[in-house]
């Protein structure tokens, strides 16, 4: 922090979008915090996106609606936005720009830290490996999360994933050490009823000590969005790499952040990219999903769990495309599952967790647990085939065999996958159940477990 | 007369013997059926208790957590909320120990140091110089340093310090302490909570 003051510029050249240009600038700084001040004595916060010829152009947060030319000036404050942080930053509710809304006052911070954070330095990575429990068995059994993966929920309009979110924030712990837990919980443009559920949510589950959470709601400004992924990471990563936590980061709506960053890049006149969104839009989302992850020698560890609507449910569209070719994996939400009444309706041949195979099996969750999960994947995916058979054919033409796995798919949706939102599944239940669903199989189907293993928890019925 | 009446008695016993054999029979059925329905329903019935016990094990768990960390949250939100309210205390007092500052002597020297400060930060000494009524003349008389420097006429509300604006109206600076005090506000609230024995 710096304790330096900032000059203030008086003449605002012009007031375009979300964009102030201010004239006759000297010594502005990228990325500068800049403090634009009404007639009216109002302030509104902004940074600078680019400095030349005397002039610097000023994204303003909070959006530039009511602001005029005549009267209204910038103070360029001398250093880039900072986050303040320290331990008493959990249970607490921020705005989308790290300002108090729960009727405390600011935290006292025990250090000013720039909101853009740090870039790990590669050759420090560890290579994420441990299991994080999040109580939801599709996503404990079959695509396991593990610490310092970054591993977004693609969703589409009016599904169930906020649900998702709130249940992962709630349930998810480590399992088999003592160390400290906390969830940072990022609300970027969503409805004011989805952030009030995210909040009592937590605070009645009693997950709110051990949670921060950042609510930016659809009718705070568009602007503001760009600014709540940061705070929150800067928040998880203080709390991961300077006090040791394992942090598990939720971010949703992602696609409302890339709108806010398509209506700014519109607003600088850039040469659009990809259905209007600017052509940095990959690099962008990096400097967000890159901030997860584990260093050599520290003992936190920083998780993300981004979640984002696909405009549509197309999968191709450029947020859920750029955001694949970052993260490890995807967990697809799939709109037949959601038709049909269950939660979570994860579609889990299109999911995949891509650090699985390291987080799981003996010392992690059991021996047992890749061979069960690959066995249950096989035959859900056979028995789709089933299904679409039976639909041309009639159930009355298909073999016994054909019959079994069309059972195992209905198992598999029923007691597997669906799951009530306050439930809570162990690692050891979740194994059970996929095990359950293995053994309506006959013993000859089973090829992908060892003679060992399905010695020991296949249950003839 | 008898005959019929024997073989009538006859066929009775019969029956009643037959149907005697039945009901034992069906008796002796039901019983060992009722054994073996209540030997199946035996570790479906453990299986169902150890399920009820369990689940209240959880739920007890989750109350506990809910109730635990409810309550922990709202001691600490009143902590906070009393180290504010003593953070405040020590402010205001502060302020007013500043603002009945003695004028002489160091303060001129701070005032000095303030326009300089200024006057670098913008660049150039051709600036007009604003403060409130007490320091009127402390200013003026450091302003004899600063060529180009000249005292505005309207003073300013401030604990002190000196507000410098450029002679083209585009650039000012604010030193007053009002404004130093604001910038180091979050350092101070730290310094001032440690003292408190919080945040050390």
């Amino acid at each position: 922090m710096t304790t330096e003051g900032g000059v203030q510029y008086n003449k605002i050249a012009e007031i375009k979008g979300p964009l102030v240009i201010v004239g006759d600038v000297e010594n502005a700084a990228f990325d500068e915090l800049v403090e634009i001040e009404t007639n009216e004595g109002e302030r509104r916060l902004g940074k600078v996106l680019e400095v030349g010829f005397g002039k610097a152009i000023v994204q303003v947060f909070e959006g530039t609606n009511g602001l005029s030319i005549a009267g209204t000036n910038a103070k360029f404050v001398g250093k880039v936005m900072e986050m303040p942080v320290s331990k008493e930053v959990l249970g607490r509710v921020f705005d989308g720009l790290g300002r108090p809304k729960d009727g405390l006052p600011d935290p006292i911070a025990d250090k000013f830290v720039d909101i853009n954070g740090e870039p790990m330095n590669p050759e420090q990575r560890e290579y994420p490996k441990d299991f994080i429990q999040t109580g939801v068995s599709v996503i404990d059994g079959l695509m396991t999360l593990v610490r310092g993966q970054k591993l977004p929920i693609f969703s589409g309009s009016g599904m169930s994933h906020n649900l998702l979110a709130a249940q992962i924030a709630r349930q998810a712990s480590v399992v088999g050490t003592q160390d400290d837990f906390a969830v940072v919980f990022a609300a970027i443009g969503v409805q004011y009823s989805e952030a009030e559920y995210f909040r009592r949510s937590l605070e009645e589950s009693g997950a709110l000590k051990r949670s921060v959470l950042f609510l930016n709601t659809a009718d705070d400004p568009a602007i503001e969005r760009i600014i709540t992924p940061r705070v929150a990471l800067t928040v998880a990563e203080y709390l991961a790499f300077d006090l040791g936590m394992h942090v598990l980061v939720v971010m949703t709506d992602m696609t409302n952040y890339a709108e806010a960053l398509r209506e700014i890049s519109a607003a600088r006149e850039e040469v659009p990219g990809r259905k209007g969104y600017p052509g940095y839009l990959y690099t962008d989302l990096s400097t967000i999903y890159e901030r997860a992850g584990k260093l050599n020698g520290r003992k936190g560890s920083v998780t993300q769990v981004p979640i984002l609507s696909m405009p549509s449910d197309d999968i191709t569209h450029p947020i859920p495309d750029l955001t694949g070719y970052i993260t490890e994996g995807q967990i697809v939400v799939g709109r037949d599952l959601f038709r049909q009444g269950i939660y979570p309706p994860i579609n889990i041949l299109m999911s995949l967790s891509r650090l699985m195979k390291d987080g799981i099996g003996e010392g992690s969750t059991r021996a047992d647990h890749a061979e069960v999960a690959n066995q249950v994947y096989d035959a859900y995916s056979r028995a789709q085939e089933v299904r679409a058979l039976a639909g041309i054919v009639g159930k009355a033409g298909l073999t016994e065999i054909d019959l079994k796995y069309m059972d195992v798919g209905d198992i598999f949706e029923k007691e597997f996958l669906t799951q009530a939102t306050d439930e809570n599944r162990t690692i050891e239940e979740t194994l059970g159940i996929l095990w359950k669903i293995v053994s309506k199989l006959p013993k000859n189907e089973i090829t992908k477990i060892k003679d060992k293993f399905v010695d020991q928890y296949y249950k003839e019925e | 007369m008898l005959a019929p009446n024997s073989s009538l008695e006859q066929s009775i016993d019969k029956i009643l013997k037959k149907t005697e054999k039945e009901i034992l029979s069906d008796l002796e059925n039901s019983g060992s059926d009722s054994k073996h329905t209540l030997d199946n329903s035996l570790p479906k019935l453990e299986h169902e208790y150890d399920k009820i016990i369990s689940d209240g094990k959880k739920e007890a768990e989750k109350i506990e957590k809910q109730i635990v960390g409810s309550s922990d949250l709202d001691v600490r939100n009143k902590q906070l909320l009393l180290l504010e309210e003593g953070v405040n205390k020590v402010f205001s007092k502060a302020l007013d120990q500043i603002a009945n500052t003695d004028r002489s002597g160091d303060y001129s020297n701070l005032i000095k140091t303030l326009l300089d400060e200024a006057t670098k930060i913008l660049g150039t000494t051709e600036v007009t110089v604003f403060t409130n009524d007490k320091d009127k003349d402390v200013v003026q008389a450091a302003l004899s340093q600063f060529s180009g420097a000249e005292l505005a006429s309207d003073t300013i509300d401030c604990l002190g310090g000196i507000i410098i604006k450029s002679k083209d109206g585009a650039m000012t600076f604010n030193n007053t302490i009002d404004a130093r005090i604001e910038r180091l506000k979050p350092l101070i609230r730290k310094s001032i909570a440690s003292t408190f024995g919080v945040g050390n």
